[in-house]
């Protein structure tokens, strides 16, 4: 019996185009025909490198506000900060290039995560219709929030290159007076508020997505791994926007009582070389 | 007029369907597939409980093989069935799981060690063998004695239809969904195909092909409470019907389910009690065992369903304000079992009622689960009446099931019929008798005819509403011709149905819509159901035995002596209001089990003269054969491999068995 | 349960129920869609099933929609109510306001009114997917079957429960932007196929199928498939397992 069996198997035969239904778009069908030339990589390494270089991003923006909310413990403790970055602890003397060098690299990275999570954003007026109609009658949180996302990426493009223009151009500027200045007397608290807004949303629920997407911290229980992941993201956002804005409030009192001397350079206490340079501001 | 070729055209894209077409296929013909809905929603996705098949590897099942299961069959037919069709089908079964298998089907499977199982109320701790580790399992079902029932939770027959129409898939076979076949090609001989409706557009279009299948499942909608789907009208057999000259048999055998929520109708699984599930009247008591000592919630389905309704009808009914209904406690099985093994019962519960099972009693009632009956075929599932035309699952009258079908055969059936039917039409279309003659001018006049029955009920403009007549039927078969029948209620119903079926001549549509039209669709369908439900009224009122599914209040015994016989009902004139009915004898002499008692249900059966004599014939051959095995003994008794394909005929290996050794 | 909070009193009136439906009729050319009202008593238990087809048989008898099994397991009623995808014939009317809205799925094929054609693209993308079990030799029938360890026949289940109904399309972000996209419905049958010992293709093979951007790196994690699927599939999850997988491979 088991001979006969054999002699009519029961593996599918190939699949005869003729009898293909229709459904599938034309390109997708010859990929799938297509099969004995590889796949390309670069979607899975573009993926990877928009999660990757978002990761960073959200990092920096971690760190960035731990150096900057430092003006809250004292003055000097920002100045020394600064000085660290500009390698005063390894060269002996401070290299505002560095800054410069960083801000730079910054710059590249946010060009190549934007450039990378644009691909994914709606291309075109018929596809953000689409995508905004999905949005308000879904109601989902989710889906709303990428939309936030979207929005803020958009902002923030616009105002780090603002903020880094500047990082990038006048790198020594950074210090407690100098810093303050630029906020009040150089008018650009506005621009901070909405960094700062801009940012730890766009942060904080970016990490909260690389979470999900990668199925990082989940746990067991993918529903109740969500619901703590979402507290996660609350606390983040609710911690760095507050001490961001009480670091902005720092700065703008600070700049408001430095706003006669705006362009002097700070000094710390005990400092016997008066490194101060005009700004031309007298 | 739009002609499409194929060798084989199969009506229906449920699980019969579709693997009579991949069987066809694999054979090298070329099939194509009719399907009213995209195949996968079709009602096949709606067997919860599981899959028969005699694989005896769970502990509870061993020293199981296809001879239980054959008689078990027998009994649960109440020996209406066709024997020699039961030994195939129970031959076939454990090959059709397995193949099943190795197509991707999650079935449960035995973990060796210990496990706590409820049985008969009580907790019950079985130990599996290391030796059956990670084979198929199974669960306890009604009528059985051997746990034989494979499962895939509950949710068996959506696994086993997306296995096997993802193989469809595989395989190339074109499934054309939304269409609905109107009328067979045939010159009163020979069926060429089908005139076949576009269920979007409204269109028609001739099918034509060497080979016609016809496995369009039951017509559960012929009744208001029924488990099944909407779209099972039995429209597939009702074009049978139409013909003149093909019969549907044994349509008054219709099943009722005991256990479907009430009063929405909808489905739980009879593994809520094979698991360990109770029945409990108004008082919480559980009243089964005082009815059926021996099987209680086990018993067939026939036998619950009627204790149920009579024990409803003895005061001791439940009632909330849809009517009376009785409760069904899976409670004590625990929330863990219900999460993994019952959870589409959950998910209803959860939704259609508000209910979690695990904490609250389900209401349920019996209501219209299965028709046993349907397009009467040969062994290999040729239809009677017209070469090349074939029937197969729950369409067909093959006759595995007789007057009541076992819980976990049906679904069986759809893969098992599929598999040997498939084969049939392979060998028809292969040969002589399978060459296309037909004219167009036949095909023409076929699809002529089609379509006037379409302009002919648009453009009446009468004054009867199509949904009202529908509602009307419905109800009366409810009532009229359900779980407990008497002679003058269905006398009566025969005559309400007449009156229907003349009115339903004369139907007014509110409007008309471009494309296909709701309305135009259902009234065109009325008219068939209609013929459908007097096969089944007028068959019933002239049975007057009780069998199986079939009870009468007014004929309680089982009739062997008279009865012993299939109903073929057939429509040869179509401007009868009655169906002729005809009889075909079953052959006591050649049954492998004469009729005895059931081991449940009643026992005041009138004996047949000749099942004394045949009994004792077996009996004999039994003991002459005493020290043969199994396979020698039942080869003597009624031969049937030789009707099966041959590459289905070998023998089943069990755990501690190889092939060609026997237990 | 939100749904016992919503219970009516006993002995109140019963609600009046306006269901506004959008109507559209593709095969006549000249129809535009509306939204048409359609008022009826609510009564107890009253689902989407039972006031469809209770319009249609008192109302509007060309009024289309689609039901199958109407218990929840076949998928075929999908349609937007009050915005959002949902299996018509288990939602309960009492679980919404007295006005209600009906749309027919997003994305797919309209046939008319609330039906759409899910069967056409559903069995396109198996095709295009190869979502079967490939085998290369032929099945013994008569032996035993091949072991497999229980809690792995229940995690393929798990995935395998997948009704094909399309919520998890409706509610996608990228696949209402990008048409091309497979779906949670098509990466949930890769997951479950892959998880299958049955099916021997290796992650390089299932790249080729889901390794760009209309397969799993398409997907933005908005996660709407895994929050409205009627069926509560592990969406979330699995799409996260594929893309590590799927991702690891791409590396090379």
């Amino acid at each position: 019996m088991s001979q006969i069996a054999k002699s009519s198997p029961l593996v599918p035969p190939a699949l005869p185009e003729a009898h293909r239904q229709t459904g599938i778009p034309e390109l997708a069908r010859q990929s799938l025909n297509e099969s004995s030339t590889r796949k390309s990589r670069w979607p899975a390494r573009l993926d990877l490198l928009q999660s990757l270089s978002g990761l960073f991003l959200a990092l920096f923006l971690v760190a960035h506000m731990a150096f900057v909310s430092s003006i809250l413990i004292s003055q000097e403790l920002f100045y020394r900060v600064a000085r660290f970055f500009e390698g005063e602890w390894l060269f002996g003397q401070p290299y505002p290039i560095l800054v410069s060098l960083v801000a730079a690299g910054i710059t590249c990275l946010l060009v190549v995560h934007a450039w990378l999570a644009m691909r994914k954003f709606p291309a075109g007026y018929r596809q953000y219709r689409a995508f905004t109609a999905h949005k308000s009658r879904l109601r989902h949180n989710d889906t709303s929030l990428w939309w936030l996302q979207v929005l803020t990426g958009f902002g923030l493009f616009f105002l780090t290159t603002i903020h880094l223009y500047d990082m990038l151009s006048q790198p020594s500027m950074i210090g407690p007076y100098e810093s303050a200045d630029r906020v009040w007397s150089g008018g650009m608290w506005p621009i901070y508020l909405m960094l700062l807004f801009t940012a730890e949303l766009h942060g904080g629920i970016g990490l909260y997505r690389l979470a999900v997407k990668w199925g990082w911290f989940v746990g067991d229980e993918p529903d109740a791994g969500r619901r703590r992941l979402r507290r996660v993201r609350h606390v983040f956002s609710t911690f760095f926007i507050t001490l961001g804005l009480l670091t902005l409030l720092a700065y703008i009192n600070l700049g408001r009582a430095h706003a006669e001397l705006a362009g002097e350079r700070y000094v710390p206490p005990g400092n016997t070389l008066n490194t101060t340079v005009n700004a031309g501001k007298h | 007029m739009e002609i499409i070729h194929s060798d084989v055209l199969v009506i229906g894209g449920g699980l019969a369907g579709l693997r009579a077409g991949l069987a066809a296929q694999k054979r090298g013909q070329q099939v194509i597939i009719l399907s009213l809905v995209p195949p996968k929603r079709s009602h096949s996705a709606a067997a919860q409980g599981g899959m028969q098949a005699s694989l005896a590897n769970a502990l509870k099942g061993a020293g199981d093989n296809e001879d239980v299961h054959f008689e078990d069959t027998v009994r649960g037919s109440d020996w209406g069935n066709d024997q020699e069709v039961a030994r195939m089908f129970t031959h076939v079964a454990p090959k059709a799981v397995r193949e099943l298998a190795a197509w991707g089907v999650p079935w449960n499977r035995v973990e060796a060690g210990e496990r706590t199982v409820i049985i008969d109320g009580k907790p019950v701790t079985l130990t599996e063998s290391a030796d059956a580790h990670g084979l198929i399992t199974a669960r306890d079902f009604g009528g059985t004695r051997k746990w034989r029932t494979c499962y895939v939770a509950d949710g068996t027959g959506h696994a086993m239809l997306y296995a096997v129409s993802d193989q469809t898939i595989a395989a190339g076979i074109p499934v054309h969904e939304r269409r609905e076949a109107v009328a067979l090609i045939h010159d009163g001989e020979r069926c060429h195909g089908a005139i076949v409706r576009n269920l979007i557009d409204g269109k028609l279009s001739a099918y034509v092909a060497k080979a016609t299948c016809i496995a369009t499942g039951g017509f559960g909608r012929l009744y208001q409470a029924t488990t099944n789907a909407v779209i099972n009208e039995g429209i597939g057999a009702a074009i049978a019907l139409d013909t003149g000259v093909v019969p549907l048999a044994n349509m008054e055998a219709i099943q009722f389910h005991p256990t479907a929520i009430f009063p929405a109708g909808i489905l739980v699984t009879e593994g809520c009690r094979g698991d360990g599930g109770l029945l409990r009247d108004v008082d919480g008591h559980r009243f089964m065992p005082d009815y059926e000592p021996e099987k209680k919630e086990l018993a067939s389905r026939d036998v619950v369903s009627r204790r149920m309704e009579a024990h409803i009808k003895a005061g001791k009914g439940a009632s909330n304000r849809f009517g009376q209904h009785l409760w069904l406690d899976i409670t004590l099985l625990g929330e863990a079992h219900i999460n993994h093994k019952l959870r589409e019962v959950k998910e209803i519960c959860q939704y259609f009622l508000g209910i979690d099972p695990a904490k609250q009693w389900i209401p349920v009632r019996p209501a219209q689960h299965y028709s046993m009956g349907g397009i009467r075929t040969n062994a290999d599932g040729a239809a009677r009446g017209l070469r090349g035309l074939f029937a197969c699952g729950e369409a067909a009258c093959w006759d595995l099931h007789g007057f009541n079908r076992l819980g976990g055969n049906s679904v069986a059936e759809t893969v098992v019929s599929g598999m040997i039917v498939g084969e049939a039409i392979a060998d028809f279309c292969a040969s002589t008798a399978g060459e296309l003659t037909v004219s167009t001018a036949l095909i023409r006049q076929c699809f002529e005819r089609a379509q006037s029955e379409f302009a002919a009920i648009a453009n009446h403009h009468g004054k009867e509403s199509a949904s009202l007549l529908l509602r009307e039927m419905q109800a009366t078969m409810t009532a009229q011709v359900g779980i407990v029948r008497h002679g003058e209620a269905m006398n009566a119903a025969v005559n309400t149905l007449q009156d229907l079926l003349l009115r339903s001549r004369d139907l007014g549509l509110s409007g008309r819509r471009s494309g296909a039209d709701p309305e135009l669709t259902l009234a065109w369908r009325l008219q068939k159901m209609l013929k459908l439900a007097l096969c089944v009224s007028y068959g019933a009122l002239q049975r007057t035995e009780s069998r199986g599914a079939h009870f009468r209040e007014d004929y309680p015994q089982r009739n062997d002596a008279d009865w012993l016989k299939r109903t073929l009902a057939s429509w040869p004139n179509s401007e009868q209001t009655l169906p002729t009915l005809n009889y075909e004898s079953l052959d006591i002499a050649r049954m492998e089990l004469p009729p005895g008692w059931r081991g449940y249900g009643t026992r005041d059966a009138i004996e047949h003269p000749l099942t004394a004599g045949r009994q004792a014939e077996v009996e004999a051959t039994r003991a002459a054969l005493a020290s043969s095995d199994r396979h020698a003994v039942q080869a003597a008794l009624m031969p049937f491999r030789h009707l099966l394909p041959a590459h289905l005929r070998g023998d089943n290996a069990r755990i501690g068995q190889h092939p060609g050794e026997n237990a | 349960m939100i749904t016992l909070f919503r219970k009516p009193k006993p002995g109140a009136a019963p609600r009046r129920l306006t269901l506004h439906i959008l109507r559209c009729n593709p095969a006549d050319p000249a129809s535009k869609p509306y939204l048409q009202a359609f008022e009826l008593e609510e009564a107890e238990g009253m689902t989407l099933f039972i006031a469809l087809n209770e319009i249609r048989a008192t109302q509007d008898p060309s009024l289309q929609f689609d039901f199958v099994c109407r218990a929840g397991i076949c998928g075929s009623c999908a349609m937007l109510v009050d915005g959002r995808p949902a299996l018509a014939c288990r939602t309960l009317t009492r679980d919404y306001g007295s006005d209600i809205t009906l749309a027919p799925l997003p994305f797919f094929e309209l046939i008319g009114d609330l039906s759409v054609n899910t069967g056409k693209w559903m069995r396109g993308t198996a095709e295009r997917l190869q979502t079967w079990i490939a085998q290369s030799e032929a099945v013994d029938l008569d032996a035993l079957e091949a072991r497999m360890e229980p809690a792995l026949a229940e995690a393929i289940y798990e995935l395998d429960r997948c009704i094909e109904c399309g919520c998890c399309i409706a509610g996608c972000g990228t696949a209402q932007m990008n048409e091309n996209f497979v779906g949670a419905v098509g990466l949930n049958k890769i997951a479950r196929f892959r998880l299958d010992p049955r099916d021997t293709r290796s992650d390089a093979e299932f790249f080729e199928l889901i390794g760009d951007d209309d397969g799993v790196f398409g997907c933005m994690s908005l996660l709407g498939c895994h929050d409205l699927c009627p069926k509560e599939l592990p969406l979330q999850t699995q799409i996260a397992f594929l893309r590590r997988k799927m991702a690891v491979t791409g590396l090379y």
